[in-house]
């Protein structure tokens, strides 16, 4: 019963992830500019022709604002998970494998990046360059790469101090053989599920801050600050504010699911 | 009056039979040992009889405890009686205990929920049962502040503290050394002596020897032989059993010795201490080339690691490591206990041995002969670590071992999770291959009487007494 619960959930994740990815990758090249005002058709329902799905308080299309947005969320939540893993992958594997003060010093470190709150960080960052990408995705993943280390690193050193791996070590067979043969079997679907958690957590972390007006800024188009631009029309326009926040949901979801589901 | 009678009980899986119609007697102070091998259903009959077999398989036939008979299928009926009437000894107590509870605690909840006492009382009731257990004194301690054999004694504890008349066992001497295997006899016995109905599953000859009563023989789901230990053990009568019982290291003829050669390695005067827990001091040991030497001694004495210090996998506190000028860093090689924790589990054993010959470019027809000579067949090659029987599989892991050629293996209890027969098969194997390369061959054992067949010299650790 469980395992087919378990399944479920992945396909319908998959299926939630699909859909928003598909909406962010293709529609962009179907639509318009999304910066392109038109004074004259401010706040328009979903369903007016034309706009599929309305124009915002300044008349540009809704469609194209929340397609680029899509695409901007998620490019920017995988890119912030791979550069968060890669790091937190090779140092992990650094400190299981070279052990010592090695090891002592990189645990001291990432003890310490986690015991500062992520928000923070990105605060620090977004503080050099407001309004930019670059900051948010190094604040992101300076955040994130602490859970790839702790996780690479606690499997890796009970892999390496396994029978298996002393036996490779007596045949001759060299560190490559035990990282392909040995270590990723096991490590490769716990990061798979990592990956997926952590573009969740960027996703959101990104809308969030856009929302406070922290992350990127109008006119950029982003789920949050969207909100942000049409919370003052809510009255008029109430399935305006909701669209983002209900695409931002659909993604967190799908990547929650998708994850979730993983190696059971 | 029987305690415990299986009426034509039989275990069947989607593709049928697995546990053929049996049908026996278990009387109060008469223990029945049910012997067999791996895969010959002896747990399933006690699965049966507990009505915890799962979901895939089913029990027909009927059980009867006391006055009451019950259908082998009703699990939820037997469900009602565990702890009361049915009680089971888990496997490997270590393992079974709460890691967050000391003892008294977690003996306490059987009279605490199962028989519902309140608390005071339950915790009474428990400290009274391990202080009939000779544990009154460690009643505060966690689990994993007991010796193996406390640790089964606190399980007996909580097992029959709710008074169950009938007590089933299934390999409760399971991964134990000699000396715990005999305490746990011991203790199984004197529940006999007290009046319990005991239904022992085992693999263990020695443990059916021990406990005496009756004994049922089990092969591919059949019992094929029954009756007094004494007389079933003395003279079987079934071609099974006395294979059983020729496989028994007591029965083997010894091991023909060679003079040994020059010294492969040597340690001397080797030290070796955990934290506060000195493991030896001052062993000196040396293994010629040719030369068999046993290891033995109780668990925890240091034993692999004296091994492992002799291979260069774990560096003495004190004293040196001489190995013979010339020799391949290859040279010195290992079988593990449990050859499933020695392969990668996810590489095909066909692409494992491709591994070690592409890394040190070695002839493949090699591989195949010594395949032929191991009797593996190349059927096998396709398949992983997990998918061979365990035999199989540590005999897949010799021939990765032989391919290097080395000069000493050293067998860490290579046999000890294996099965009578098999080990009797993979030991033979052994010994063609010892005499054949003339490599040294240092043997960890806890069987004495496989150390005294296989060994020319042998050595024991002792525990060390005092610490730091």
């Amino acid at each position: 019963m469980r395992r087919v619960g378990m399944r479920g959930a992945r396909v319908i994740g998959f299926a939630l992830l699909g859909a928003v990815l598909g909406f962010g990758l293709l529609v962009p090249l179907l639509t318009g500019d999304p910066m392109r005002q038109d004074l004259s058709a401010t706040l328009l329902p979903p369903g007016a022709p034309g706009h599929l799905l309305g124009t915002d308080h300044l008349g540009r299309s809704m469609l194209a604002r929340l397609a680029h947005a899509t695409r901007l969320s998620l490019g920017l939540a995988a890119a912030t998970a791979l550069c968060a893993a890669v790091p937190g992958l090779l140092l992990g594997l650094l400190a299981a494998w070279r052990r010592g003060w090695v090891e002592r010093v990189l645990v001291g470190l990432a003890d310490g990046v986690m015991a500062l709150p992520g928000l923070l960080l990105v605060l620090i960052f977004a503080a050099f360059a407001p309004g930019d990408f670059l900051p948010l995705y190094l604040g992101l993943s300076l955040a994130f790469w602490v859970e790839y280390f702790r996780l690479t690193r606690s499997v890796a050193g009970s892999v390496f101090a396994r029978p298996q791996a002393e036996a490779a070590r007596l045949l001759g067979l060299g560190p490559w053989h035990l990282l392909r043969h040995h270590l990723l079997p096991e490590l490769g679907p716990m990061l798979l599920t990592l990956l997926g958690f952590s573009a969740a957590a960027a996703v959101t972390a990104l809308s969030a801050l856009a929302f406070v007006g922290i992350g990127l800024r109008p006119p950029t188009p982003e789920w949050g600050s969207m909100m942000t631009e049409l919370l003052p029309y809510y009255e008029e326009a109430p399935w305006h504010v909701l669209m983002p926040g209900l695409l931002l949901a659909a993604s967190v979801l799908g990547l929650q699911l998708a994850a979730g589901g993983r190696g059971t | 009056m029987t305690m415990l009678a299986l009426d034509e009980v039989a275990v069947h899986g989607p593709q049928g039979r697995i546990v053929a119609p049996a049908t026996l007697r278990v009387e109060p102070g008469v223990p029945l040992v049910i012997l067999g091998e791996t895969g010959s259903g002896k747990s399933l009959l006690a699965q049966a009889v507990m009505g915890t077999l799962p979901a895939e398989l089913h029990a027909t036939g009927a059980i009867r405890l006391g006055a009451d008979a019950l259908p082998a299928r009703d699990t939820a009926g037997r469900r009602a009686l565990w702890g009361r009437t049915l009680a089971m000894l888990p496997q490997e107590p270590w393992a079974a205990l709460d890691p967050t509870m000391p003892a008294m605690p977690q003996v306490a909840e059987v009279p605490r929920f199962v028989a519902g006492l309140p608390w005071p009382a339950a915790r009474r009731a428990a400290a009274a049962a391990l202080a009939a257990v000779g544990l009154a004194p460690a009643e505060r301690r966690f689990p994993f502040q007991l010796s193996g054999g406390m640790c089964q004694r606190v399980a007996l504890a909580a097992t029959r503290i709710a008074g169950a008349p009938v007590l089933l066992a299934d390999e409760p001497t399971k991964g134990l050394d000699a000396a715990l295997r005999d305490s746990v006899a011991a203790l199984l016995a004197e529940e006999v002596a007290r009046g319990a109905t005991l239904l022992v599953i085992t693999h263990d000859i020695a443990l059916a020897r021990a406990l005496g009563g009756e004994l049922a023989v089990m092969l591919e789901g059949e019992i094929v032989e029954q009756g007094p230990v004494a007389r079933v053990l003395a003279a079987p009568e079934h071609p099974y059993t006395r294979r059983l019982l020729a496989a028994e290291p007591e029965a083997w003829a010894p091991w023909p010795h060679r003079p040994a050669g020059a010294a492969v390695v040597e340690g001397e005067g080797l030290a070796k201490r955990y934290g506060p827990q000195r493991l030896f001091t001052g062993i000196d040991l040396a293994l010629g080339a040719g030369e068999v030497v046993a290891l033995t001694g109780p668990s925890g004495t240091g034993k692999s690691t004296l091994g492992n210090m002799l291979l260069g996998l774990v560096p003495p506190d004190a004293g040196t490591v001489r190995r013979r000028g010339g020799l391949s860093a290859f040279a010195l090689q290992k079988l593990y206990q449990d050859p499933l924790a020695a392969f990668a589990p996810a590489m095909t054993l066909g692409d494992a041995l491709a591994a070690v010959i592409r890394r040190h470019r070695l002839d493949p027809v090699l591989a195949t002969r010594l395949r032929d000579r191991l009797r593996l067949a190349p059927a096998l090659l396709a398949r992983r670590p997990d998918q061979v029987s365990g035999g199989e599989l540590q005999r897949f892991a010799l021939l990765r071992a032989l391919l290097l050629d080395p000069a000493l293996l050293f067998a860490d209890e290579p046999t000890s999770r294996l099965d009578l027969v098999t080990q009797a098969e993979v030991m033979e194997l052994l010994r063609e291959v010892v005499a054949e390369t003339g490599m040294a061959l240092l043997l960890v054992t806890h069987d004495a009487a496989m150390a005294g067949k296989v060994a020319r010299r042998g050595m024991a650790l002792r525990p060390e007494t005092g610490g730091a």
